[in-house]
């Protein structure tokens, strides 16, 4: 395609008008890949979500999460509850049985589900990169020990372990949670940059880097790295979700941490105390509506990084 | 009777840059059993045309004016046809041969039924007898014989025969027209005559026009009618064969016949034949490569025989290793770089093991044997601009005295091999074209100033009109830099220019060695000379070899199986076993 871009001011005088010029002007929309819609929406999401948490705390009362803080079951602002009370503007999301403030659950609880997404997704990549690499590249008896590992480890179903891990530790921490869900992030990662490595290997200027007495930290981590930005980019997105829903769904069973507030947490409380009888919908059903925007916005981020770093899905 | 007719076509495709006119107002008509060639180099919009005439353009493509009419049955203008009409069309009328055997079959489907498919597509349901017959008479008609052929799955045929499974393809509806792009690009000399001689059969047996797409003005001179030549997307010049060769009257054409490489056409590079007694450069010590006993198998097959030679490199010497795909080539250069270890004997290079024990000494192997790849596209990391590939190992190998003399020594190295600095260094591969890459690769070799430089293809992927320049920039290291070099090719033609001696591999076993001109201008071995005479040249009265001549050749290999020396060169010796 270069030789032809370039061959074109030597051919025959560009036609300003007609169709060609239109469909031009139609490509220049896709100029800059980043300027992709479903990336700017998803990223508009996740930031909002992250706003809500940061903004929340300045301009609102994050004790409200504590029990007693206001009148129980009260309804969002411009709703009745089954009493026929209306909510009124101090608690406008309502509060749950126990009197705590539905915002202020939300504002502290979505940044802490989010947190324990990242930070598992985070080491699993951390793992699966440094292990997919050195399978790939350096090969033989190593290839063979993490290739075996990671796949005894895919057939493990994670929820299983971890509700055995959740209840014999107790009570943990978000931190000690993320690293729990961690241990069954790393493998698909360490898998997806294996393959991507063993094809990496033979190419060009690997072979070049080789040639230049390159030593093997550097071919894989200045190389070849970099030409997995995007790649690795979106299946950090993957994972971060596939994390978030693991953490959910451990706090909706009650295994979550005890102590602080999250998401998965409060629809727990919601499902245990009866919210669904005393049609207390805004206990689980705004939690959730949080939780769906979360999922679509990921999901729009990694469907927006696929069409940066793969022009062809671009539509034209 | 002109079986299709383009009329002043122009393809435009709308790229966020502004519109690339592929092709611009280009009219010709083919007649009935009439063999067109379309000559260009990539970019020039010769696989375009074609395209267009399937209406199998890529998208964003499109045609922007122009008109093409097909004649049979009745003239009618392919651009306005509705989409079942032009199925009705594909392969019936009008079949295309693509230019990778090996990736438009389907691997997972016999051979006699990927005929039936386009059968069953055009005609209906037909019952298996009928079918065979007919995928029978389609196999025969490429040289294949139906019984061993017809059950096998693609994987199971050679780059060949998946190319003359195409062909059969692409006949068995007997169409009208074939268009055949590129159909031996990825084929050895040897198969290229024999898939060249049928795809003419079967074009002839039905009498159908061929658009033949290429490069290659020699296997044009020898298989079609007319030449069409294109450049940038415009027609310069089209006439019968005989006079396009005979008389080009567009300097592109002539460059374009210039620039095959004539076997025994005289040494290329202008400058002075190699002074053979140069005074020896460096004290005498441990040859610069010795192969002992080399050979290499991967698993059961053996891709190198036993072999042994030394390169004492007190003259810089270019040593040529020619052979077809699977010869065992390209393994003798992996063991030269220590990619690969030899299955037995040893590889010495200064009189230590290859690639050396040590990190430290492996750094100083690396330093002083250099290569330079077949692909210039894949060379290049996309992530740097292409400074890197020339920093990088210039401050590895601790050569740099920091960064402004990296940079001079950079500028200078482009300089050397024709490029400007300026116009190259600082900007990302995509940015640059293959010739460009390529140069920038041998500057980086330059800038190593190795001992001994790997050319493996280094010209192969390159258009033919910058291979001279490349060549000439190689045997410039020698000349001037002191760099022994081995070139390692299936191109007897440039190796028989470049080198000092020649080796010319069979399945892992040296058939015939010795100097370029006794090897390649009189060759003795039955292999080197079926080599030879396959080679297509631009010269539209030769004859390009027969079969026969092709099957007795083959057969006297086999009885034939030692070395023939023709010759040796001071500072290199090769032995047997």
């Amino acid at each position: 395609m270069t030789g032809r871009e370039s061959s074109a001011p030597e051919t025959s005088a560009p036609d300003a008008d007609g169709d060609s010029a239109r469909r031009v002007r139609r490509m220049r929309r896709f100029d800059n890949p980043w300027r992709n819609p479903k990336l700017i929406w998803g990223a508009g999401l996740l930031l909002g979500i992250v706003a809500l948490g940061i903004l929340g705390r300045l301009f609102w009362d994050a004790d409200l999460v504590f029990t007693g803080a206001g009148t129980p079951r009260q309804a969002p602002a411009g709703f009745e509850n089954l009493r026929g009370q209306a909510g009124s503007w101090s608690h406008p999301f309502g509060t749950d049985v126990s009197g705590k403030d539905i915002l202020a659950l939300l504002i502290v609880g979505a940044p802490n589900t989010l947190y324990v997404g990242v930070l598992a997704s985070l080491i699993g990549m951390g793992v699966g990169i440094f292990l997919g690499f050195s399978a790939g590249f350096i090969g033989g008896r190593l290839d063979d020990a993490i290739r075996v590992g990671s796949d005894v480890m895919i057939t493990i179903p994670p929820l299983l372990i971890l509700v055995v891990a959740q209840a014999s530790f107790g009570d943990i921490g978000l931190t000690a949670m993320a690293v729990l869900i961690a241990g069954f992030a790393w493998q698909s990662p360490t898998r997806l940059i294996r393959a991507q490595a063993l094809s990496m290997r033979e190419s060009g200027y690997v072979l070049m880097a080789r040639l230049s007495g390159a030593s093997t930290g550097h071919i894989m981590f200045r190389e070849m790295l970099p030409n997995l930005v995007p790649y690795l980019f979106g299946s950090f997105i993957a994972n971060v979700t596939t994390s978030i829903v693991t953490a959910v769904g451990l706090e909706v069973l009650g295994l979550g941490p005890q102590r602080v507030p999250t998401l998965g947490r409060v629809i727990y409380d919601a499902i245990n105390s009866g919210a669904l009888i005393q049609n207390l919908w805004w206990w689980w059903g705004i939690p959730t509506v949080l939780l769906a925007a979360m999922f679509i916005g990921l999901l729009l981020i990694n469907l927006g990084l696929d069409e940066v770093s793969n022009p062809r899905l671009r539509r034209l | 009777m002109n079986i299709l007719d383009i009329g002043d076509l122009s393809v435009d495709f709308p790229t966020s840059k502004g519109v690339v006119h592929a092709v611009t107002g280009v009219s010709l008509s083919v007649p009935k059993g009439r063999r067109i060639g379309f000559v260009g180099e990539s970019g020039s919009g010769k696989t375009t045309t074609a395209l267009a005439a399937m209406r199998m353009l890529t998208p964003p493509g499109f045609v922007s004016r122009g008109g093409i009419h097909f004649n049979s049955p009745e003239r009618i203008n392919l651009l306005e046809l509705d989409g079942e009409s032009m199925r009705r069309v594909r392969l019936r009328r009008i079949s295309y041969i693509p230019q990778g055997a090996m990736n438009s079959l389907n691997p997972v489907m016999r051979v006699e039924r990927q005929i039936w498919d386009g059968i069953v597509a055009h005609e209906g349901p037909a019952d298996r007898e009928e079918l065979r017959r007919r995928s029978d008479a389609a196999l025969e008609g490429v040289g294949l014989d139906p019984a061993a052929v017809a059950h096998l799955h693609p994987h199971e045929l050679s780059g060949g025969m998946k190319q003359r499974v195409c062909i059969a393809i692409g006949v068995c509806l007997r169409p009208d027209l074939i268009i055949a792009d590129e159909p031996t690009s990825a084929l050895d000399v040897i198969t290229q005559r024999h898939v060249m001689r049928t795809l003419r059969e079967a074009q002839g047996g039905i009498g159908a026009g061929l658009i033949l797409i290429g490069h290659d003005m020699g296997l044009m001179a020898q298989s079609v009618d007319d030449i069409a030549v294109l450049k940038k997307g415009e027609l310069v010049e089209f006439g019968p064969t005989r006079r396009i060769i005979k008389s080009p009257r567009h300097p592109y054409t002539r460059e374009l016949i210039s620039s095959v490489p004539l076997v025994g056409g005289g040494r290329f590079p202008a400058s002075a034949p190699a002074k053979p007694a140069a005074a020896p450069r460096r004290e005498s010590g441990p040859p610069l490569l010795e192969f002992q006993s080399v050979s290499k198998s991967y698993g059961g097959a053996t891709a190198l025989r036993p072999m042994s030679f030394r390169l004492d490199g007190e003259a810089p010497r270019i040593i040529s290793v020619v052979g077809q795909s699977g010869s065992g080539k390209t393994t003798m250069g992996s063991l030269m770089l220590g990619f690969a270890r030899p299955t037995t004997g040893r590889v010495l290079f200064e009189g230590g093991s290859v690639p050396g024990r040590s990190s430290g000494e492996r750094l100083e192997f690396r330093k002083r044997a250099q290569a330079i790849f077949q692909d210039p596209y894949a060379c290049f990391n996309p992530f740097y601009r292409v400074d890197h590939t020339l920093r990088f190992p210039f401050e590895r190998f601790g050569l740099s005295g920091g960064p402004e003399d990296t940079a001079r020594a950079m500028d200078e190295a482009c300089r050397a091999v024709g490029l400007a600095p300026e116009a190259v260094l600082g900007r990302y591969p995509h940015q640059l074209s293959g010739g460009q890459r390529q140069r920038l690769i041998v500057a980086r070799a330059l800038m190593l100033s190795p001992r001994l430089l790997i050319a493996d293809e280094p010209v192969s992927m390159v258009d033919a009109s910058l291979r001279a320049t490349i060549l000439d920039s190689i045997h410039d290291l020698k000349e001037s830099h002191g760099i022994s070099i081995f070139y390692i090719t299936h191109d007897l033609a440039t190796a028989s220019h470049v080198s000092d001696y020649v080796m010319v591999l069979h399945k892992g076993h040296v058939v015939e060695a010795g100097p370029p001109d006794a090897v390649i201008g009189d060759p003795r071995h039955a292999y080197t000379r079926l080599l030879i005479d396959s080679i297509p040249w631009p010269d539209p009265d030769r004859e390009w070899g027969s079969e026969v001549d092709a099957r007795a050749a083959l057969e006297e290999i086999e009885i034939q199986p030692e070395t023939v020396h023709r010759g040796s060169i001071p500072g290199f010796e090769l032995r047997q076993g």
